[in-house]
């Protein structure tokens, strides 16, 4: 697993590249933090049914936004993770998903056009097995390819397991951050499935401001 | 007996001195350049204000065709797509919309509304029509987009040919058309058969991109003058195709192989009477014809098999009377009945047998209004028990203001009614996400079977709308002109637009609670398509012949484009993976559509009939897949390349009865494995035929 920065989080760089030159103001502490995690694998396909259908161990990938680090199984009902990833599946740390008081829904939008969260927003919580975010909010499944594809204009809003804000964006669910062609065989579809690529920004200060 | 190359070489004379004819009769009874698609009555082409063209038998001859798709794939504003065969393109409708006719009749057996041009020999065609724009006010469904009326009949010729060609992967082609008049009988016969060892594109699979094959077609027409005003006439066709089968699909990595054949098995049989009068003309004529499909694979190594079945078969009987009412004046009605009954293993069972049944009666009405004005109106109403009735009409408008220009102006309706497997598929793949498509007459007993079972997860929205299928209509618009000028040059230029609604598209009516989605038919989707074609032809010398075509064409599904004005649809940038929203400019339209296609031919010939043509093909990028999430067209990794084909031929005559010819098509060895399956690369051929 990779994780890296983007320039995305210009301000940070540049309030760090102020605090060297000591401006004479102090500068707010910056809250926000803008990632792009890679290759996040969600249930992985292990093998295959006698009839073709993909098959992975079953379990959840534990993610903390607040710490922006994959969190061991073994800490599934804890408040450490924010949401975890099994397939096209996600859930939050709340409801019958978790201990914490996390929650979701789906913006449509891009993910630069939402500065803060909308005052009007319900927030869903996880109630197995109708989850907070469900799978067709988010992607699309084509079975004449057999391909997932990332919705594009979709935002999954989240509450974290403390109750902080962030905000999702999906880019892409095979390895690489690659989905395969159309044309490609179906097992190279199958194993590169289930690798998250995704675009985030936690507000650390509990406001529900993306700015 | 005129010798064939005399009467092509004044057919050709007939066509440039076409400025000078006078021919102010609706009525004509000339051969080559006179077209009979267009109003169902034989015009001359100069005289019929709907886009027309035609492909004449030297055409064909020259470029070395084999099967309707090559010869198809060279004309203007024509593009073949390769899904389910090889099915035509016209004015942007797809293969669906539209009918393809053999000496006036529908042919039948469509997979997935494809009708696969390959199975037609064009070895004894003596000419192909091209209609386009709406023409269902005289052929009911499918006329959409257009019709391509192939005519074999070689009533009135004396000219018989014996054809054998060899080309790559092992391509044999024999033919023998027979046609001659005894006495007062005219009998028409042709033998064809193809078989080809197939392709590899893909190198390291044991499934060939096209399998090895043959097809035969044998065909026999006889008409009798019965009296001086009487005639009476059957023809009989059979078409065969037999595919050797090799499919392999990937199981957990290990290629699971399956070996088996296609086979499709088609005939027709069209008996007719005439009376032909001073001023009436009137035909009954009745029409039968059966398509069999059959598919069967047996997996390597174990005991599974495969069998699919579909077998249609279509009759009608119907009516025509031409009344010459004046001499500027012509009147034409008529009505049939059509039968239709389907069974298939892919929607019941074989026992299971899904009918239909269409009546209708149709009008036309031409008028000379002035000499300089020519008015064409007419409608067809269609009734029939599965679907909604359809009126279609049409009107058309010629302007000739002087020998030079000609204006045409036409506005039809056309339609297409729901098919069987609209209406009646039943279908479950089990393999691909275990997905279900149910036909809009079954889906709601197969979703309350389903529901009895406890599989149904979740029902959409649309299930409200599950409601009995209408036909899909459009409407079309074609303004044109034509104009000849003294040097044997020739300029035409036609602007359509065509408006489809109550398009038939899959939709998702539930989820089923293993993941699986079921879809069914529904008239949903609304779209256009418009552009404009533009044709020029120029005699260069006696011997050089140029011809040149380019087709602009602009397509958009109607509410995909509401919704990216109203800023409700988004893009994932290439480069950030980012969403951001779209702009029309963006949207690329319909898949499988190219904005730019164009097309250039060099012919040289000489007075005794050694010849020479390049062929040169262009086409512009075209949809493929959606690969962003938002399933349309729009990003630059949704395309398959544009492209240039340049095919050549040479030929001449020995002696008096042999012609030789040599041809390569593809020179530029051009490939995309992925996009164009139909197309090898280089393919040489040397054909031989010997005329009497």
């Amino acid at each position: 697993m990779k994780t890296r920065s983007i320039i995305g989080s210009v301000l940070a760089a540049v309030v760090i590249f102020q605090s060297c030159t000591k401006e004479e103001t102090a500068v707010a502490q910056v809250t926000l933090i803008e990632k792009i995690v890679k290759d996040i694998p969600a249930d992985t396909i292990v093998s295959l049914s006698p009839i073709g259908q993909p098959i992975g161990a079953g379990k959840f990938t534990f993610y903390s936004l607040e710490t922006n680090a994959v969190i061991p199984n073994t800490d599934s009902n804890s408040t450490k993770w924010d949401i975890g990833l099994r397939g096209s599946t996600i859930i939050t740390n709340g409801g019958s998903s978790g201990p914490g008081k996390g929650g979701a829904f789906v913006y449509v939008g891009t993910f630069d056009e939402l500065v803060k969260v909308p005052a009007d927003s319900t927030f869903r919580i996880d109630a197995a097995p109708n989850y907070a975010i469900s799978s067709k909010g988010w992607s699309l499944y084509t079975p004449q390819t057999n391909l997932l594809t990332p919705l594009p204009g979709r935002v999954l809003v989240f509450k974290t397991a403390s109750g902080k804000y962030a905000k999702v964006e999906i880019l892409n669910y095979y390895k690489g951050g690659v989905t395969p062609a159309a044309t490609a065989p179906d097992n190279v579809k199958i194993f590169s499935q289930r690798y998250f690529t995704f675009k985030f920004a936690y507000q650390a200060d509990g406001t529900t401001n993306f700015k | 007996m005129k010798s064939f190359l005399t009467y092509l070489f004044s057919t050709v004379l007939v066509i440039f001195s076409n400025g000078q004819l006078k021919e102010d009769s609706l009525f004509s009874q000339s051969l080559d350049n006179v077209v009979v698609t267009a109003t169902r009555t034989p015009r001359l082409m100069g005289n019929v204000a709907i886009p027309v063209s035609v492909i004449n038998a030297k055409t064909l001859y020259q470029s070395g065709s084999l099967r309707l798709n090559d010869i198809l794939s060279e004309q203007t504003g024509i593009n073949i797509v390769d899904n389910f065969g090889k099915g035509v393109q016209v004015q942007g409708l797809s293969a669906e919309y539209t009918l393809i006719l053999v000496d006036g009749e529908p042919l039948i057996g469509r997979t997935g509304g494809v009708l696969d041009l390959s199975r037609i020999s064009v070895r004894n065609i003596r000419k192909i029509e091209i209609v386009k724009g709406p023409s269902s006010s005289l052929y009911g469904s499918e006329a959409m987009g257009g019709v391509i009326n192939i005519i074999t009949d070689g009533s009135g010729i004396n000219k018989s040919d014996l054809g054998l060609r060899y080309g790559r992967f092992n391509t044999l082609d024999g033919s023998f058309n027979f046609s001659r008049k005894i006495k007062k009988t005219d009998v028409t016969a042709s033998v064809n058969y193809n078989r080809s060892a197939g392709y590899s594109l893909k190198p390291n699979q044991q499934q060939k991109t096209v399998e090895p094959f043959w097809k035969t077609v044998q065909q026999l027409s006889v008409n009798h003058q019965l009296s001086q005003k009487w005639k009476l006439g059957t023809g009989f066709r059979r078409n065969v195709t037999f595919i050797d089968n090799t499919i392999e699909v990937s199981n957990q990595g290990i290629a699971v192989l399956s070996k088996g054949f296609e086979r499709n098995d088609e005939f027709n049989l069209t008996p007719y009477l005439q009376y032909k009068g001073n001023k009436i003309k009137t035909t009954l004529r009745s029409y039968i014809t059966g398509f069999e499909s059959e598919q069967l694979l047996s997996v390597k190594g174990s005991a599974d098999t495969y069998n699919d079945r579909f077998d249609q078969l279509f009759s009608r009987i119907e009516n025509q009377t031409d009344w010459q009412i004046r001499e500027q004046s012509a009147f034409t009605f008529g009505a049939g009945h059509i039968e239709e009954k389907v069974a298939s293993n892919r929607y019941d069972s074989l026992a299971t047998k899904r009918k239909n049944a269409i009546s209708y009666f149709f009008a036309q009405h031409e008028e000379l209004l002035t000499r300089k004005l020519t008015a064409i109106g007419g409608f067809r109403f269609d009734a029939n028990k599965a679907y909604a009735s359809v009126w279609s009409p049409k009107m058309a408008l010629q302007f000739k203001p002087n020998e030079k220009l000609s204006i045409n102006f036409s506005y039809g309706r056309g339609f297409k009614a729901p098919d069987f497997r609209q209406l009646y598929l039943n279908f479950t793949n089990l393999a691909a996400g275990a997905y279900s498509v149910f036909g809009s007459e079954v889906a709601e007993a197969e979703l309350q079977r389903l529901s009895a079972l406890q599989q149904i997860d979740q029902v959409t929205g649309i299930m409200g709308g599950l409601a009995a299928l209408k036909p899909e209509v459009s409407g079309g618009l074609n303004l044109g002109a034509k104009l000849k000028l003294k040097d044997g040059l020739q300029i035409g230029a036609n602007l359509f637009r065509n408006d489809i609604t109550n398009m038939i598209v899959t939709d998702i009516v539930a989820f089923k609670k293993n993941g699986g989605q079921i879809y069914s038919y529904f008239n949903l989707k609304s779209a256009l398509t418009q552009g404009l074609e533009l044709d020029l032809d120029k005699r260069i010398s006696r011997t050089f012949t140029l011809k040149a075509g380019y087709q602009y064409l602009y397509t958009a599904d109607k509410d995909v484009l509401t919704q990216i004005r109203k800023g409700e649809v988004f893009q994932r940038e290439l480069s950030t993976g980012s969403s951001v929203r779209m702009k029309t400019a963006d949207y690329a339209g319909l898949p499988l559509r190219s904005k730019h296609s164009a097309n250039l031919k060099l012919s040289y010939e000489t007075a005794t009939g050694f010849f020479v043509t390049t062929r040169i093909f262009y086409r512009g990028r075209w949809g493929t897949f959606d690969q962003d999430g938002n399933g349309i067209i729009n990003r630059s990794d949704e395309f398959a390349k544009s492209f240039l084909l340049v095919n050549a031929s040479a030929g001449l005559n020995i002696r008096k009865h042999w012609k030789l010819m040599a041809g390569l098509d593809n020179l530029l060895n051009y490939k995309d494995v992925l996009n164009l399956p139909g197309t090898p690369g280089r393919v040489g051929y040397i054909d031989l035929q010997f005329n009497f």
